[in-house]
């Protein structure tokens, strides 16, 4: 990475790239665009243990109490309802994986 | 199968204005006043029939995620609307059609994200509360029990609130200053390399060059560490979390 002037970390020295928030911004976040060669994210195990654990978060945030934007006016429904975890489950929906009303795990 | 007599394919990174300066792994298509920022790549790697086993491959999915980060850090500051990994043509007709099919929808874009940057904010509990005092032996019975539950549930609620109200405070600070805000979900702690609970997981659009959400960062920080909080800043990034809603193609 090119520009790391920015990255700091209040309890100390410089914070390297972290993988988890480039997995996090290039497979979760960017425009979809089907191109010819269509990803088929069921065949995807590694990915969707990924995408897993990002869902899994959710529960976890709800959990701790650290889930306030989810009923935040101005922030709920702009642009979580198109993520990860709608997607997982149509797909899933549509390959009978769950019957629609299944748990992340 | 159909496989294109080069047996190459168009990896598609981003949209650029034309006329974007390239940079040597890359190669700029352009049409009607936009590029699209591709590399040709082998369909041994990227075509249907392997790209599903190199996916499951842990260090191959990895690295091509990085390398797709790495390919529109070029781009950063001059602006770029970032794509999803993933979108790949058999031949670079196809994305000078794609292109044309979504010219309105990525001139849009651009104009909004050209001159922005994504900064993200993350925030970590290093101080959690005590923990709760386990129930002695020596209670004086089961009411003693009871109460000391209850005020121990009550301290972690406190203690919890206390956090949301300073990780609150800190986007509401930050957003003020920024071109555009989003909170996203916090990472599990199996997708990070700290032992730390992640409560922040947030990403703002800032200009080009503008000091002011870092400088608001540095002042918030001292305030979020009295709850137990560790602010940390990353990127510049592509403006990821920022892109519009997508649409159908025009045509």
């Amino acid at each position: 990475m090119s520009s790391n002037d920015l990255m700091y970390r209040s309890g100390g020295g410089p914070a390297p790239a972290q993988l988890a928030d480039v997995l996090e911004r290039v497979l979760d976040k960017g425009i979809v665009i089907a191109g010819d060669i269509q990803i088929n994210l069921l065949e995807i195990e590694l990915l969707t243990v990924r995408l897993r654990l990002l869902i899994a978060s959710a529960d976890k945030a709800r959990e701790m109490g650290i889930d306030w934007w989810e009923g935040d006016p101005f922030l709920a429904g702009r642009r979580h309802r198109r993520g990860l975890e709608s997607r997982l489950k149509r797909l899933e929906q549509a390959s009978g994986l769950t019957d629609g009303d299944g748990d992340d795990e | 199968m159909i496989e294109s007599p080069a047996a190459t394919a168009w990896y598609v990174y981003g949209i650029v204005a034309a006329g974007a300066a390239a940079h040597d792994e890359v190669r700029l298509i352009e049409q009607g006043g936009l590029a699209a920022v591709a590399r040709e790549v082998p369909l041994a790697e990227f075509g249907e029939d392997s790209l599903p086993q190199r996916l499951n491959d842990r260090e191959w999915l990895e690295a091509s995620v990085l390398a797709h980060e790495g390919v529109l850090q070029a781009f950063v500051e001059t602006g770029v609307v970032p794509l999803r990994f993933g979108a790949i043509y058999r031949d670079a007709r196809e994305v000078e059609r794609m292109l044309e099919a979504r010219s309105a929808f990525f001139h849009s874009a651009l104009s909004r994200l050209g001159g922005h940057v994504e900064i993200g904010v993350k925030g970590w509990l290093v101080a959690p509360g005590p923990p709760p005092r386990r129930a002695e032996a020596t209670a004086a019975g089961g009411r003693a029990y009871l109460e000391r539950r209850r005020d121990e549930l009550a301290a972690a609620r406190a203690s919890a609130d206390r956090v949301v109200d300073a990780v609150r405070n800190v986007h509401r600070q930050l957003f003020a200053v920024a071109v555009d805000g989003v909170v996203n979900r916090p990472q599990p702690k199996e997708l990070t390399d700290r032992s730390d609970e992640m409560v922040l997981n947030a990403a703002y659009l800032v200009p080009v060059g503008d000091r002011t959400l870092v400088q608001t960062v540095l002042r918030v920080a001292a305030e979020s560490a009295e709850a137990g909080i560790e602010l940390e800043v990353t990127g510049p990034w592509p403006p990821y979390n920022f892109v519009p809603d997508d649409e159908e193609p025009d045509e």
